[in-house]
């Protein structure tokens, strides 16, 4: 054990490019994609046969038979099969508190390396049967004698045959999670032009990142896919405002465009320490500072579902004794443009900065070119738990190519959730 | 009023186990067929409520009607009850109450107006406690007469939950008498926003087989709530949800914000015709279920309050 914390280096990440559900990965398994994107980061970075500290990773929709997965993953990889695992879920911040988790252990000395990351699928997606059916299966299961057995079986009926996909809603409102944030952006007044230039800036961010070869050693191409699926490079303001608003009704300003598409996708990303990174003559590409979690009562307590990073970032800030303007590059996870849109404006505002964050100035606001520089999830699609490992390596990668700098990250998650994070170079 | 010959007698009947719903239901129905109510074992042909106390001693619970119960209504399973399943194990002696050949009304066909539950301390599920229910007297209304079935729960002779549920016998009504609405709900203050103006809190999907699934758990397995069918027979266009498995839905949203004594106090206002998406709206300890596009159409409103 060493005395204090350690410095707790990114070294460098790797994903798969991701796809839009039901496409280019509809045969793939978590699993499948997992040990895509490690075994692309082992070779990247030479690890092959290498005992890693940990991994960790984990997905949003998982099937149960899938309960050791980043476990089964390591085992299917090119990391000596010695490398412990775990998975963790926290909705869409999965893969940023997973890279945060290798980053404790590392400044405290019980691992020296480790692979965060996330992986998730809404084509091979867990369907489960009907609660009536599963209760029926359940109740046999239990049975001792054959007539046990049987008996539940006569309260089947064919309907219950249909099967229960996932829901995408938020179990104790009945909401989609496009329905809460269209609330939220009603709240805020985020208008759908705002929007839609957001969604534009993300692809041609994006598309310009490719374009200059940013990418190349941040994804490794799989199934025939080389670049993220739902990129439109050629896409327009006026393209975007023709599409039809899909939440908050008819006068909704929410689109397809300006929220990102169910998509498919896994990424990873390798931390160590500083002696470790010099042992394995790796660089670091920045450092993973800090990070916070929030949680928001947005059921009973009249704040926006997707609302949490707004006060994990203050938490954040306070802790390190930084202003919300010393950052070089920010990293605002894009669920929604209008969920963006909606945690800027609430920075900015003095009611909100004073009654439900307690300070006496507001946040204030941020200079847009320093956004999402590099695309996010409008234009990138976003694979629920494999969003944090994108940012991560992508934010890493832009600080080191400056020369040095620090970064923002601010993530929203399902259940009223925030990941955030600093990196510095 | 019912003209009244001379006062009933008040009598308590010992009741040594829960007497079964299905049965009762039968009863019940009876005083639906014309004429025979003038049968002296079947209820609708009395004018007064006979002052009629029934216990039933050591109940205990069966745990598996209660998972079955918490499921059905939201509540996570936990080692004490929900007021609102005390209610349920009260249900049965209600119904023997309302299909006494002495009772003036038949049971089918009421309309449960209000239901108000004080818990002074939770309920555990491996307690047993002893039931009282009794019924009080007729009141005029608009729209017919009401009456109040109080149930009361007792641990080693001391209270520990109370309710009282108030019918309507629809028929001619006292136009005199005071309107429900101003003697029930009183109008919106700063602290106590009308039901129409509380915020939205969740959608609530209920399929088309959540009276058979509540009459399930809870033994009320009044036609009106079973099926489209046998609900058109009593005059309702579909099936409507049960008023109690409504309140009990709205007890479990709130569940994490409940204290251990409570006062929940309910005023059902239209039915809920099934399937159906509603609107669950609370603030501050008032809340209500709404039609989910018009936020001024009330099918529920209701307070808790610390007991």
């Amino acid at each position: 054990m060493t005395a204090g914390p350690r410095r707790v280096a990114v070294i460098g990440g790797n994903r798969i490019p991701f796809a839009r559900s039901n496409s280019k990965y509809a045969h793939a398994s978590n699993q499948d994609m997992l040990t895509a994107a490690l075994d692309g980061l082992v070779a990247r970075y030479g690890l092959e046969g290498e005992r890693l500290g940990e991994v960790v990773a984990g997905a949003v929709l998982k099937h149960s038979r899938d309960f050791n997965l980043t476990r089964e993953t390591v085992l299917g990889s090119r990391l000596a099969p010695e490398t412990p695992a775990y998975d963790i879920q926290q909705a869409c911040g999965t893969g940023l508190q997973a890279i945060n988790l290798i980053a404790n252990k590392i400044a405290l000395g019980q691992i020296d390396s480790g692979i965060g990351g996330g992986v998730d699928t809404t084509s091979d997606a867990p369907i489960a049967v009907g609660e009536e059916l599963r209760q029926i299966l359940l109740d046999a299961n239990r049975g001792r004698s054959t007539q046990d057995k049987l008996k539940p079986f006569l309260r089947f009926r064919p309907q219950h045959l249909a099967p229960a996909p996932p829901r995408n809603e938020e179990p104790r409102t009945g909401l989609s999670m496009g329905e809460h944030q269209a609330r939220t952006g009603a709240e805020w007044g985020i208008t759908r032009e705002a929007q839609d230039e957001l969604t534009y800036s993300s692809h041609k961010n994006l598309a310009a990142a490719y374009e200059r070869g940013f990418n190349d050693d941040l994804v490794t191409p799989y199934l025939g896919l080389e670049r993220d699926q739902n990129l439109r490079a050629d896409t327009s303001i006026e393209k975007l405002a023709k599409l039809k608003p899909v939440f908050g009704g008819k006068s909704g300003t929410m689109t397809a465009g300006n929220s990102t598409p169910l998509s498919d996708g896994a990424a990873t990303v390798l931390l160590g320490s500083e002696e470790w990174a010099e042992e394995h003559r790796l660089t670091p590409l920045a450092w993973f500072v800090d990070a916070e979690t929030a949680a928001v009562d947005y059921v009973n307590g009249r704040e926006g579902l997707l609302m949490a990073p707004a006060y994990a970032v203050p938490r954040m800030l306070a802790r390190n004794g930084l202003r919300l303007q010393e950052f070089d590059l920010y990293e605002v996870h894009e669920a929604f443009a209008s969920q963006v849109l909606s945690t800027l404006k609430a920075w900015e505002d003095p009611a909100f900065c004073q009654t439900r964050l307690g300070l006496d100035q507001p946040l204030g606001s941020i200079d847009r070119s320093k956004l999402n520089v590099n695309g996010s999830s409008l234009a990138a699609g976003h694979p629920f738990a494999a969003t944090g490992g994108r940012i991560v390596a992508s934010l890493a990668k832009a600080l080191h190519e400056r020369g040095g700098g620090r970064g923002l990250i601010s993530i929203c998650a399902a259940g009223g959730q925030g990941v955030v994070a600093i990196l510095e170079a | 009023m019912a003209t009244a010959s001379k006062a009933p007698r008040a009598t308590t009947r010992r009741l040594s186990s829960p007497p079964g719903t299905l049965g009762l239901y039968a009863k019940a129905a009876l005083p639906l067929i014309p004429g025979a109510s003038n049968l002296p074992f079947v209820a609708g042909a009395g004018g007064r409520i006979p002052r009629t106390t029934l216990t039933l001693d050591g109940v205990r619970t069966d745990r598996d009607q209660l998972a079955a119960y918490d499921r059905v209504c939201g509540f996570t399973l936990r080692d004490e009850l929900p007021s609102t399943f005390v209610h349920v194990q009260a249900f049965p002696l209600h119904m023997a109450l309302m299909t006494d050949g002495k009772f003036p009304f038949g049971a089918v066909g009421l309309v449960h107006l209000r239901n108000r539950i004080t818990q002074l301390r939770p309920l555990g599920a491996d307690e047993r406690y002893d039931l009282r229910v009794h019924t009080m007297p007729i009141q005029p209304h608009p729209k017919g007469k009401t009456f109040t079935i109080v149930s009361e729960a007792h641990v080693d002779g001391e209270l520990v939950w109370q309710d009282a549920s108030t019918m309507l016998r629809r028929g001619k009504g006292d136009t005199s008498a005071p309107k429900p609405s101003k003697r029930q709900s009183p109008p919106a203050t700063p602290t106590c926003p009308a039901p129409s103006e509380l915020p939205f809190v969740a959608l609530w999907k209920l399929g088309g087989d959540l009276g058979r699934r509540y009459g399930a758990v809870s033994g009320d397995r009044n036609p009106i709530h079973m099926h489209a069918y046998s609900a058109k027979l009593l005059g309702f266009p579909k099936a409507i949800a049960h008023g109690m498995w409504t309140k009990a839905r709205c007890l479990a949203a709130l569940e994490s914000t409940l204290p251990d004594a409570y006062t929940v106090d309910v005023t059902f206002k239209r039915p809920i015709l099934l399937p159906a998406k509603v609107a669950f709206a609370a603030e501050d300890g008032s809340f209500a279920v709404r039609n989910r596009k018009d936020d001024t159409k009330i099918h529920l409103e209701g307070t808790v309050t610390a007991a």
